[in-house]
């Protein structure tokens, strides 16, 4: 069995991105993100005011081996889930709630936002975005067939690989 | 399986570096790094111990640029190589688009070898995938060192039946880390978009 993937097309992205939108009105986080468990970014959205956000691949991909290796920590405990995580700092925290078997919501705040608050909306907001990328999933052969993939995507993205990874 | 985002139209794959510990597979993405230009990469992430082996992964993302109006995304992380981080290592193999098995020329690691080409097996079956079904090449590293064990030896005992591309190189000197970068990337997107 190969792992479905999420593929958010026109209408749950912008669903999604509405509830990510919502979620930093409700809580007065800087950002918020919508991540798979492999450490892709599917949506985010940062508050207006919020200062540039740091390098988000590298957050998601944390985030998701983070989650990965807790969960892997639950099971060893005979313990089904360990549900949401919380690190707090000095200034700023972070929230990852699990929103599903394929993806994890994740909130940065800082003190103007409190953590109940950030708790309380960020499993809201899960649920939501659970039934989002449910209908989300799609078989692969569905995805490359929706996307138009083929012989011609494959020839371009060889000349690109040849252009980045062939005179180095 | 590759994450398609149709909104913000980006397609990301995942390349997982496997092998056993001190082969060189975090001395490849090193290089990597090293090699492609700033507004192709992001950062590296390197979750090491002190004395630089893998703990967790290290990670490296590789943007190939447009292909047909998609921005299409590499990951790259390498898996701990030392026996005793099995469970790290496994959780870096979920939802792995491609895998380069490093594999080390020295005559005292060829069964860590073996060893590790099993133990991947054994950590993808966990996810119900096998070697059929991810495409895989192997690069024999180290061919620098003076009692290098020949090609064909270090190769009997992960691929006996010869069924992947196999590439020679000195990670160290940055001798044939992109070839078989390329070779796996090829073959990952040769998977997405199959010929009719
Ligand atoms: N002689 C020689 N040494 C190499 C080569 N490639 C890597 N090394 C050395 O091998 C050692 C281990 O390299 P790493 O890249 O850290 O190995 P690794 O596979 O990431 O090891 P783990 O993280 O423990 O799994 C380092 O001292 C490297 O400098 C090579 O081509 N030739
Ligand atoms: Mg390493």
């Amino acid at each position: 069995m190969i792992e479905p993937s999420i593929a958010l097309f026109g209408e749950s992205f912008e669903e999604a991105s509405r509830v990510l939108e919502q979620l930093i009105e409700d809580t007065g986080a800087q950002y918020a993100l919508l991540v798979d468990r492999k450490g892709f970014v599917l949506a985010h959205k940062e508050a207006l005011w919020a200062p540039r956000p740091p390098a988000l691949d590298s957050l998601a991909t944390l985030v998701a081996g983070n989650a990965a290796a807790t969960k892997a920590l639950a099971e060893l405990l005979g313990e089904p889930r360990f549900s949401e995580l919380v690190h707090q700092g000095e200034r700023q925290g972070l929230y990852v709630e699990e929103v599903n078997d394929l993806t994890l919501l994740v909130i940065i705040f800082d003190q103007n936002a409190p953590v109940g608050r950030v708790k309380l909306f960020g499993k809201r907001a899960a649920g939501m975005l659970d039934r989002i990328t449910e209908r989300a999933k799609v078989e692969s052969s569905a995805a490359r067939k929706r996307l138009g993939l083929d012989t011609e995507y494959r020839e371009s993205a060889s000349a690109l690989l040849d252009d980045l990874f062939g005179d180095l | 399986m590759s994450t398609i985002n149709f909104a913000t139209r980006e397609i990301n794959f995942k390349i997982v570096y496997y092998g056993p510990g001190l082969s060189g597979k975090t001395t490849n993405l090193k290089f990597v790094y090293s090699r492609i230009p700033e507004d192709r990469k992001g950062e590296m992430v390197s979750l090491a111990t002190e004395d630089e082996r893998t703990l967790f992964f290290d990670f490296l993302p590789v943007d190939l640029g447009e292909v047909k109006g998609f921005k299409t995304r590499f990951h790259l992380y390498t898996v701990p190589g030392q026996v005793f981080y099995n469970a790290s290592r496994k959780l870096i193999l979920r939802g792995v688009d491609g895998i380069v098995f490093v594999a080390d020329s020295a005559p005292n690691r060829l069964r860590a070898n073996a060893e590790s080409m099993r133990n991947l097996r054994e950590n993808l079956a966990e996810y119900e995938l096998s070697l059929e079904e991810i495409p895989m090449v192997l690069q024999i590293n180290k061919r620098d060192l003076p009692d290098a064990l020949p090609v064909d030896m270090v190769r009997a005992v992960i691929d006996p039946e010869q069924k992947y591309p196999v590439f020679e190189a000195v990670a160290i000197q940055g001798k044939g880390v992109f070839e078989p970068l390329r070779e796996v990337s090829r073959m990952v997107l040769g998977r997405l978009a199959p010929q009719k």
